[in-house]
């Protein structure tokens, strides 16, 4: 097992040394939650997190509920604290970034630029803690939302470098596409279209018939700078929904 | 049978050597022999036209100028009106540097204008505690001469027309002097007793914004802000004096209001009110037709967080309901995007903007609905830019403001200095067509009408008589555009002045539904609408390729109805109120 892999293990819910009385509360969340009982879901899985902070699982679930219950400053609060109590917990600080971008399309333009740059610092915590590549991945995606007069384009582009060599020294992902997706919409964003082509290019020999590297591959000019300009609409909820760690496909 | 507005047929020529009389029908006039330079449909005709008179902004001689400059990149505004009552739209044009003069351009009937501002005594318009920011014509006392509120920061000025081609200043003894940050004003009938009353939004809360006293009078958030100067309404009590029944009427407020726009979206025969707030929720007051009005913005259009500029109304669609357009602000940092509030006939509405693609204009000022190519569908001509200024941007100042924990926003010490930098700056102006109410598709590249200079007014009119509305674009600290519309003739048209005998004379807020073609169009007489700017109170109509008109029914504030057959298209008519038949409209102007 490579070092990388063997991060991204320790960060799964598998591996989090989970008590018994946390994985049972977690599942009497995910009970209250399949019965629209939102706010027993929400407590359930909150007293889970509290006892296993790095559980990404819990968060995950945790997260996914807060959405569909539009409870967001309910979890705000909760991550406010759940990092304050767990300053040393990677995947806390992870979820309480997420946790922000999660509130961002129910939030007005000023509100979204705030939280969203809340959650760089977030993320920035946890890569310090563990520079995974899910981690690293998600800070270096966040930076490419941003317009290019504050310059982070280059910041995502060092973060998904990062990451990409991280994913070839690691056993092969099917989420791992996504690296490949976000670094040459940096470089496009750069206006280095022909790095991004390539990058696409050599993520779809890694990644066949990928559905998010074709579309990019398959466009040019406007019709891509709309595309782009769509996908990277922050009006639009993120996808903050990391299933696809432990359900394999997910994530496409 | 239709008569001239003088009682005379046919043309009439004046006895006096000076006046050239018109009588205005399709290729008759000055117009008539142009055609289209390498298909451009608007022809920048501002210096030739005389109108090129540059717009000052205002600078700021106290503690908090640095942030203020960028504050005063507003108050560049038009009102379009025949206030001479020639037959041809004149032009009132504000300033807002102190010690500037307005400009009254008087409309010569030749596509030239001269501005007698001075000598109608309506050109002191900026001082050092007054900076004009708006203006309006509207005939207070029925008397059939259009006056003049020059709307400002500070006190706002009421000017009396006295059809010598004079105005007497009669702000106070009208009972409007009083002090507001006034941004916008429009003037409608909302009790529909027979004469026009005054709604004035006020951008900041009542200070003296040129010597403040105190450093809180910023927005005190971005998005919900509630520290404004909101609305003021003045119930006009028929003796030329005015009362402030803001609260009575239930339109006491506090946001940061930049437009108001009335129209009846109910078709109940009272104009309701959609209010545009900078820095949060845009209102919806529905009229209970008893002199008040009832905020049903939750139910209409829903809470929003944006930045509202503008307010138009028009039915886009022709549907028999006329809906509402509002720009945000929609840039790379943020996706705010306007709203085309499509009418859904139960007093609430369906934004469509992003389906019709209308969405997305940049940091959006005025935008009026206008059928510029008279194919009877209302077409939109929208102008932004914030500040165009040096190549450093002002958006990293703002966002390090922004992400300070605590900051106390409406403290305007806290706020950046804007110095030279841009903000929102250089964007191209949209001439979005419309595609059978389905979709708009922007021509301003091909029409030349994509400028890029810092827009604020639009001034829609046909200022030649020809049958093609025109523009007059006031942009901020730069010169003016004047569009003439020279597009192909091949789409029939009819225009209609009304005049009000138990309703307000000018007829502000009557339904016009002309029947064409098997189509059966809405338009209205509005009194004011749209950020900055007065369109023409004119009623528009393009008719494609109908050439018989079935029939005119004309829904008067008064609740009158009224119905006219065999009017002709390609021609502007006068219909009074209560009378059986049009009068075919002439226009004498002199050189």
């Amino acid at each position: 097992m490579t070092k990388a892999s063997l991060i991204l293990f320790l960060l799964l819910p598998g591996a989090s040394r989970a008590s018994e009385a946390p994985e049972e509360q977690f599942r009497r969340g995910l009970d209250a939650a399949g019965a629209r009982d939102y706010a027993n879901a929400l407590s359930n899985f909150e007293a889970a997190l509290a006892t296993d902070p790095d559980n990404l699982r819990y968060a995950n679930e945790y997260r996914q509920t807060v959405i569909r219950s539009k409870e967001y400053d309910r979890s705000l609060k909760f991550f406010d604290k759940l990092v304050t109590d767990h300053p040393n917990s990677a995947n806390a600080w992870l979820n309480a970034g997420f946790a922000l971008i999660d509130k961002m399309p129910v939030s007005g333009a000023v509100t979204q630029a705030i939280l969203a740059n809340t959650a760089l610092t977030r993320f920035t915590n946890s890569i310090k803690l563990q520079p995974t590549i899910v981690a690293l991945y998600t800070r270096g995606a966040d930076y490419l939302y941003w317009p290019r007069v504050f310059n982070r384009t280059p910041l995502g582009i060092a973060d998904l470098e990062e990451a990409l060599k991280k994913q070839k020294a690691a056993e092969k992902q099917n989420y791992f596409f996504k690296t490949w997706v976000a670094l040459g919409d940096g470089y496009w964003k750069l206006d280095r279209i022909e790095k991004a082509v390539a990058i696409w290019k050599e993520g779809l020999k890694e990644f066949p018939g990928n559905a998010d590297l074709q579309a990019r591959l398959n466009k040019g000019g406007d019709e891509l700078k709309a595309y782009m300009d769509d996908y990277y609409d922050f009006n639009k909820r993120v996808d903050t929904d990391v299933r696809f760690l432990w359900e394999g496909q997910k994530g496409h | 049978m239709v008569r001239t507005s003088n009682g005379s047929t046919g043309k009439r020529r004046s006895k006096f050597g000076w006046a050239v009389t018109i009588a205005v029908a399709a290729g008759v006039l000055l117009g008539a022999a142009t055609i289209p330079d390498q298909g451009l449909w608007f022809r920048d005709i501002t210096r030739s036209a005389g109108v090129a008179k540059k717009h000052q902004k205002r600078t700021f001689n106290n503690v908090y100028s640095s942030i203020m400059d960028g504050y005063s990149a507003l108050g560049s505004a038009v009102a379009a009106g025949d206030y001479n009552g020639d037959g041809f739209e004149d032009l009132y044009v504000t300033n807002t540097a102190a010690g500037t003069k307005n400009h009254l351009y008087r409309n010569n009937g030749d596509l030239t204008f001269t501005d007698v501002a001075d000598e109608a005594g309506v050109a002191i318009g900026n001082d050092a505690h007054n900076a004009s920011d708006d203006a309006l014509w509207f005939d207070y006392d029925n008397d059939g001469r259009l006056d003049l509120l020059v709307v400002r920061m500070g006190y706002s000025k009421l000017f009396h027309n006295l059809g010598n081609g004079k105005f007497e200043d009669v702000t106070k003894k009208a009972g409007l002097y009083k002090h507001m940050n006034a941004i916008t004003a429009i003037a409608f009938d909302y009790d529909r007793d027979g004469y026009v009353d005054v709604l004035v939004g006020s951008y900041f809360q009542n200070i003296d914004i040129f010597k403040p006293s105190g450093p809180r009078f910023f927005p005190e958030n971005f998005e919900t802000a509630n520290n404004g100067g909101g609305l003021t309404l003045f119930h006009n009590n028929h003796d030329g004096t005015f009362t402030d029944v803001t609260e009575k009427a239930g339109l006491k407020s506090s946001g940061w209001v930049l437009d108001v726009g009335h129209g009846d979206a109910d078709n109940d025969g009272d104009d309701d009110l959609y209010v545009a707030c900078d820095y949060g929720t845009d209102r919806f007051y529905v009229n209970n037709g008893d002199g008040t009005f009832t905020d049903k913005t939750e139910s209409a259009v829903g809470f929003d967080t944006k930045k509202g500029m503008n307010v138009d109304w028009g039915d886009y669609d022709n549907d028999g309901l006329l809906d509402i357009y509002v720009t945000n602000i929609t840039d790379e940092y943020m996706r705010e995007g306007n709203f085309l509030w499509h009418n859904n006939g139960n007093l609430t509405f369906t934004d469509l903007s992003r389906e019709t693609g209308t969405y997305d204009t940049g940091w959006g000022w005025a935008a009026k609905f206008f059928d510029y190519d008279n194919d009877g569908w209302l077409d939109l001509y929208v102008v932004n830019g914030w500040v165009s200024a040096g190549k450093e941007s002002y958006l990293p100042d703002i966002f390090a403001m922004l992400i300070k924990p605590g900051v106390d926003y409406a403290d305007a010490r806290n706020w950046p200095p804007m110095g030279r930098k841009t903000m929102s700056g250089y964007e191209k102006k949209r001439l979005f067509h419309n595609q059978h109410g389905e979709i708009f598709k922007d021509e301003a590249p091909r029409q030349g009408m994509d400028s890029i200079r810092d827009g604020r007014g639009i001034a829609v009119a046909d200022f030649d008589n020809d049958g093609r509305l025109d523009l007059f674009v006031s942009n901020v600290g730069t010169e003016p555009y004047l569009y003439h519309n020279v597009g192909p003739r091949n789409a029939h048209w009819s225009q209609f002045v009304l005049e009000g005998t138990k309703s307000n004379r000018s007829a502000v807020g009557a339904q016009v539904r002309l029947t064409a073609g098997g189509r059966t169009y809405l338009r209205f007489v509005n009194g004011g609408n749209g950020m900055a700017s007065q369109s023409t109170m004119r009623v528009h109509f393009g008719l494609g390729e109908s050439k018989e008109i079935g029939k005119v029914e004309i829904r008067w504030p008064s609740g009158a109805t009224q119905t006219l057959t065999g009017l002709s298209p390609d021609r502007i008519y006068k219909i009074v109120e209560g009378e059986p038949e049009a009068r075919e409209f002439v226009a004498k102007a002199r050189k």
